[in-house]
C-alpha cells in the first residue's frame, strides 16, 4: 500500500474540513495510507512568495525536509500548497548553494532537504498511483443523467514543466472520473480560466466578478455542478454565488473531486462531509 | 542587428538579473497577455502588456511604487499562450520583492506577512470552536499543530530593515 503524508494547508483544515475528511476517506478506501504531518508551517504561497523569495523557499523546504525526515512522498490537495511545494523543490533540487541556505536554518531542528521525496497534487494520485482502472471497478453507486462542469484550478496545473500534473490547456483527469463515476463530463467557456481567489487580498469586487464569469460559463453548459480539486477554487466558487446579483435557487452546488467520487464508491455522506456544503448538492446525490 | 531593434533600460537590466526576471527582454509586446488575462477583463487600470512596456522603458519609479504588479493572479493563463516564453507572474514577482525591499508593499500583503510570520500560519485568529467542533463531527483532528518558532525566525533573518 502506497503511503503519503498528507500537506493540508492553512485553510482546508479551518475553511473547508469536509474536503480533508472526503480525501482521507477516499484514498483509503482505493488503497491509498495518509500520515499527518505534524509541527509544519505555511508554505508561504502568494504573499511570503512575494515579499522575500528567500523565506519562501525556506517556509517551502520546511516541509519538504519534515517529509524527507518521515522517508515519504507528500500529498498536497491545495493548489497554492502544491505548486509552491513543487516550485520550491525544483528550485532546490537545481540550485546547490540555495540548497544549502535553507539547509543552514533547518539544522538546528535536526532538518534536511537533500532531494529525496516526491510532491503530488490529489490529481495525480489518482491518475498515477490508483489509477482509472482501479477507480472504475470501485464505483459501486453510479450517477446517472448528471452534468459536471469540471474546474482545475490553476496552481494545480500550471506551470506544466514544473507541476506536471495534466495538460495545462486541455485537462483531462477530472472529467475521466465524472464519466467513470457515471455523470457527464460538460465543456465550457474559460474552463482553464482562474476562479478569481488570489485577487480576494487586493480586490475583493474584481474577485466576485471573475468567480461568477466561471459560474455564468458554466451555467450556460447546463451543469448540475461543479467539480474542484483545490481548497481555494471551491471556496471562491461558491463564495461568489452568495452575491446579492445571483438568486439562491439559481445556485449552482460545488462538490470537491473526492465528495464527488466517495458518493460513487460507496462512502456514506457523512464521512464526505456533505451537510457542511454550503450549496446543497442533493439534486445531484440523489440522482 | 537583433540588439538594435530591442527596447531595454537600466531597470529591464535590473529585472532581468533577479533569477524571476530573466524572461523580460524577450517581451515583444505582441499584448497576448492583456487579452488573456481575466484580471484585465474586469479592472481597467490593469494591462499586464502596458506594464511591462514600462519596465522595459525605465519607469522604475512608477512601476515599484504602484499597486499593479500585485494584482496578477500568478493563474499564468497568459505565460501558456505566450509565444515567447515570457513568464508574467515571474517577472512580476521579481518586480514585487524589489518593491518590498524598498519599502512599498499594498497593506493586504504586508498583514498577510505578518501574521505569517507570527503565527507560522495564516488562520489562526479564525480557527474558532465552532470549527473545531466540525472537525470532530468529521472524524478529524481538533487539535491543530502548526509550527511558528521557524517562521519567526525567519522574519529576523529575511524582514529586517522592510526586507532583505
Amino acid at each position: 500500500m502506497k503511503e503519503y503524508v498528507l500537506y493540508t494547508g492553512c485553510t482546508t483544515p479551518v475553511r473547508l474540513p469536509s474536503y480533508e475528511a472526503s480525501v482521507k476517506a477516499v484514498l483509503e478506501k482505493l488503497g491509498i495510507s495518509i500520515v499527518e504531518m505534524a509541527d509544519a508551517n505555511c508554505c508561504g504561497a502568494q504573499y511570503v512568495e512575494s515579499t522575500s523569495h528567500k523565506a519562501f523557499l525556506a517556509m517551502s523546504g520546511r516541509i519538504l525536509a519534515i517529509a524527507e525526515k518521515m522517508g515519504l512522498d507528500i500529498l498536497a490537495i491545495c493548489g497554492a500548497c502544491s505548486g509552491s511545494l513543487k516550485t520550491v523543490k525544483h528550485e532546490l533540487d537545481h540550485d546547490e548553494e540555495l540548497r544549502k541556505e535553507v539547509n543552514d536554518l533547518l539544522k538546528e531542528e535536526g532538518l534536511e532537504y537533500t532531494g529525496k521525496i516526491q510532491v503530488k497534487h490529489l490529481l495525480q494520485i489518482f491518475n498515477e498511483d490508483i489509477g482509472y482502472d482501479a477507480i472504475k471497478s470501485a464505483v459501486i453507486r453510479p450517477y446517472h443523467g448528471v452534468r459536471l462542469a469540471a474546474h482545475y484550478g490553476c496552481h494545480v496545473t500550471r506551470p506544466y514543466e514544473i507541476v506536471q500534473v495534466d495538460d495545462p490547456q486541455n485537462p483531462t483527469i477530472i472529467d475521466h472520473i465524472i464519466e467513470l463515476a457515471g455523470g457527464t463530463a460538460v465543456d465550457y467557456t474559460g474552463k482553464t480560466r482562474c476562479c478569481g481567489g488570489p485577487m480576494l487580498a487586493m480586490d475583493e469586487g474584481v474577485a466576485t466578478k471573475i468567480g461568477l464569469d466561471k459560474i455564468r460559463n458554466v451555467r450556460e453548459a447546463k451543469a448540475d455542478g461543479i467539480v474542484t480539486a483545490c481548497v481555494f477554487c471551491d471556496i471562491q466558487l461558491t463564495s461568489v454565488q452568495f452575491d446579492e446579483s445571483v438568486e439562491s435557487s439559481e445556485r449552482i452546488p460545488v462538490l470537491t473531486l473526492p465528495q464527488f467520487l466517495g458518493k460513487a464508491i460507496g462512502i456514506d455522506e457523512d464521512s464526505l462531509g456533505i451537510e457542511f456544503n454550503k450549496i446543497s448538492p442533493n439534486g445531484i446525490m440523489e440522482v | 542587428m537583433k540588439e538594435a531593434y530591442t527596447p531595454t533600460s537600466d531597470f529591464a537590466e535590473e529585472i532581468s538579473r533577479h533569477p524571476s526576471g530573466e524572461g523580460i527582454n524577450k517581451c515583444v509586446q505582441c499584448g497576448i497577455c492583456t487579452a488573456s488575462c481575466m484580471v484585465a477583463t474586469y479592472e481597467n487600470k490593469y494591462r499586464p502588456r502596458k506594464l511591462i512596456q514600462k519596465i522595459l522603458l525605465g519607469a522604475r519609479e512608477e512601476v515599484l511604487k504602484s499597486e499593479l504588479p500585485w494584482l496578477c493572479m500568478t493563474c499564468r493563463m497568459c505565460e501558456e499562450r505566450c509565444q515567447e516564453d515570457v513568464s508574467i507572474a515571474e517577472i512580476f514577482h521579481a518586480v514585487r520583492e524589489i518593491a518590498a525591499k524598498e519599502g512599498h508593499i499594498p497593506n493586504a500583503f504586508k498583514k498577510t506577512v505578518e501574521t505569517v510570520l507570527k503565527d507560522g500560519w495564516l488562520l489562526k485568529d479564525s480557527y474558532s470552536d465552532m470549527t473545531m467542533d466540525d472537525r470532530e463531527e468529521l472524524g478529524l483532528n481538533p487539535e491543530l499543530d502548526w509550527n511558528n518558532a521557524f517562521p519567526k525566525k525567519l522574519k529576523e533573518v529575511y524582514y529586517q530593515e522592510g526586507t532583505k
